[in-house]
């Protein structure tokens, strides 16, 4: 069977998956069968039909995983967001039919060479450097949760973070293909750029107090350094960079501090000063109140879940329990209503894409091709253990969206615009010459 | 339609084993179809494009010396040096010819000296490729002093 046939049939169970899904959320919600559920299946089937076709006559020899995964993806996004508020999941549908129609665009823009991409790398570099510290000028930035990710521009709002770091991988790869022997000879001069990525990076965490978009850019920025040169210690002496530059902040931000504290020790058996209401409060019931919620939502669904549509989210008088749920806590509602099985049904989905995004990067022949798949799959990698692992407390939890799985348009069209990259990636690697 | 025959807790229930099934159909068919192709990437490195990397592989690689203890078509006691991914056949294609030798396929084994030592194996030979009288059945590394038996032809590995 050719790629486009495993595509094929891996969308077609993908929407059957999506269907059954949809079904019984509806099922939960109203007692009884309706066609809508049937209805939402075949427009999400015909959706990715739609995207099937275009990818036949762009790049026919594009890998065949991919799609279907994202479709896998997505299908948990739709479902969770609808299950959790339909008037949401409605705008998520809308934004994955916006990402996917950018996803065609794209493949249709580059479809003969992508590479000239390269030949931008500067203007995408300064790019995602703009929109890395947009959010931070006056007036067009918003603070939520004392992080300032939001840009408002009159009715549009939009997370430029998640764009910027596709720009910044387009970059990077450009960059480092060129001054790969250069930089592997390890001299000091050379380590200007990386020094120079180091202060931004930390710059970025002053300004916005956003840790994990930090640490997601800077982490993307190592796993490419490595695969440019295959050197270890740069590594290692960028993650002592980065440590001790956090160290830095640690002591100088409360934010950080704050972050940290709800991590290691979420529950206290005495009332401590809680900043939200300046009165003495358990932890429980103030600063880490989300993430206590999150976990007996998580505890709540067991090895097999509630099922889908019936997990508990709101209190008895119909308050929500768990702030930001469908952005950056979707992964506990996975839990809660699909259990430990299908969390971790879930992460393997995640885990295919990387395997097959890191594949293509084996695949490709030339040295660009190579870091912007390695950076892309990375990226989409971190990203996924740094939302999965605040959630689970492995890491202390920094607000960034589950990557085509959280509500949130401007994360679902970055995440179609790296699988358009994958795709036509794939398909010159692939393409018999 | 509201639901007759089965309660909504059975239903539903029905529905998440279902799903739950589906999804692990679905991860089990990427996996089968991913890993079919997965030795067919054409190298082994992010870093280096292909002609980088062989020309990295074959500045690490010692080439494998090999003594002929016996054989119709070599001269005993005579030594063959490979530098790279040899095939050992009687027929023409192959790189490294030992016509005369009748229990040799046409294509019979494949010797690759890599950074990491001589690797051997059995290109689905009639008569099967033979370490120290062991059949190789899959692609295996040998040791100084491994008697490589191809036919009639008999090589050892010198160090």
């Amino acid at each position: 069977m050719t790629a486009r046939g495993r595509e094929l049939a891996g969308l077609l169970l993908a929407a059957v998956i999506a269907g059954v899904a949809l079904a019984s959320v509806t099922i939960a919600r109203d007692s009884e069968v309706s066609a809508r559920a049937l209805t939402y299946g075949a427009l999400f089937l015909a959706l990715y039909l739609g995207a099937h076709v275009v990818v036949r006559r762009t790049v026919p020899y594009a890998d065949g995983a991919l799609l279907p995964l994202t479709a896998v993806l997505t299908a948990f996004g739709l479902t969770l967001n609808y299950r959790l508020d339909p008037d949401d999941g409605g705008r998520q549908a809308l934004w994955v039919l916006i990402g996917v129609g950018i996803l065609c665009a794209t493949l249709v823009a580059l479809r003969y060479d992508y590479r000239v991409l390269e030949s931008y790398r500067y203007l995408f570099g300064v790019a995602a450097v703009i929109l890395l510290l947009l959010p931070s000028v006056p007036g067009l930035g918003e603070r939520v949760n004392g992080v300032r990710l939001w840009v408002h521009a009159g009715p549009l709002q939009f997370q430029p973070g998640e764009l910027a770091k596709i720009f910044l991988i387009v970059f990077l790869a450009g960059y480092l293909r060129e001054k790969r022997e250069v930089i592997a000879q390890g001299r000091l001069k050379d380590f200007g750029p990386l020094f120079a990525i180091w202060g931004v990076a930390m710059l970025v965490i002053v300004q916005t107090n956003d840790l994990g978009s930090a640490l997601l850019n800077f982490g993307i920025f190592l796993a490419m350094l490595y695969v440019a040169t295959g050197r270890g210690l740069f590594v290692a002496a960028g993650l002592a960079l980065f440590v001790g530059g956090a160290a830095v902040l640690y002591n100088a931000l409360q934010h950080v501090q704050d972050r940290v504290t709800i991590w290691l020790h979420p529950w206290t058996h005495e009332r401590v000063y809680c900043a939200l209401n300046g009165e003495l409060e358990f932890r429980q019931d103030c600063a880490s109140y989300q993430l206590v919620k999150s976990l007996y939502s998580i505890a709540n669904g067991g090895f097999g879940g509630t099922g889908l549509g019936e997990g508990t989210f709101t209190s008895t008088d119909g308050t929500t329990l768990i702030p930001y749920l469908r952005t950056d806590f979707i992964y506990s509602a996975v839990a809660q209503e699909l259990g430990l099985i299908g969390a971790a049904a879930l992460l393997l989905v995640f885990m295919l894409f990387v395997v097959r995004g890191m594949r293509v990067a084996l695949r490709a022949q030339d040295g660009f091709s190579k870091l912007l798949a390695a950076g892309l799959t990375f990226g989409f990698a971190l990203q996924t253990f740094i939302i999965v692992g605040g959630v689970l407390r492995v890491v202390p939890l920094t607000g960034i969206t589950l990557p085509f799985v959280s509500y949130g348009g401007t994360s679902i069209v970055a995440n179609f615009l790296m699988l358009a990259g994958l795709l036509l990636i794939s398909h010159r690697a692939n393409e018999p010459r | 339609m509201t639901i007759d025959a089965l309660s909504t807790d059975e239903t539903l229930l029905i529905l998440k084993l279902a799903f739950l099934v589906l999804l692990y159909g679905f991860i089990l068919l990427i996996v089968r179809t991913a890993t079919k192709d997965i030795g067919g990437a054409p190298q082994e490195s992010i870093v280096l494009g292909a002609a980088e990397a062989a020309a990295l592989r074959a500045q690490y690689t010692r080439p494998a010396r090999f003594v002929v203890l016996a054989g119709p078509a070599l001269q005993r006691g005579s030594t063959v040096e490979i530098k790279e991914s040899t095939t050992v056949g009687r027929g023409p294609e192959s790189d490294l010819r030992i016509d005369g030798d009748d229990f040799a396929s046409a294509r019979h084994a494949r010797i690759d000296p890599r950074p990491d030592g001589v690797w051997v194996a059995d290109l689905g030979s009639t008569n099967g490729t033979f370490v120290n009288d062991a059949n190789v059945t899959t692609e295996r590394l040998l040791q100084a002093g491994d008697i490589l038996r191809v036919g009639q032809t008999q090589l050892r590995l010198e160090r």
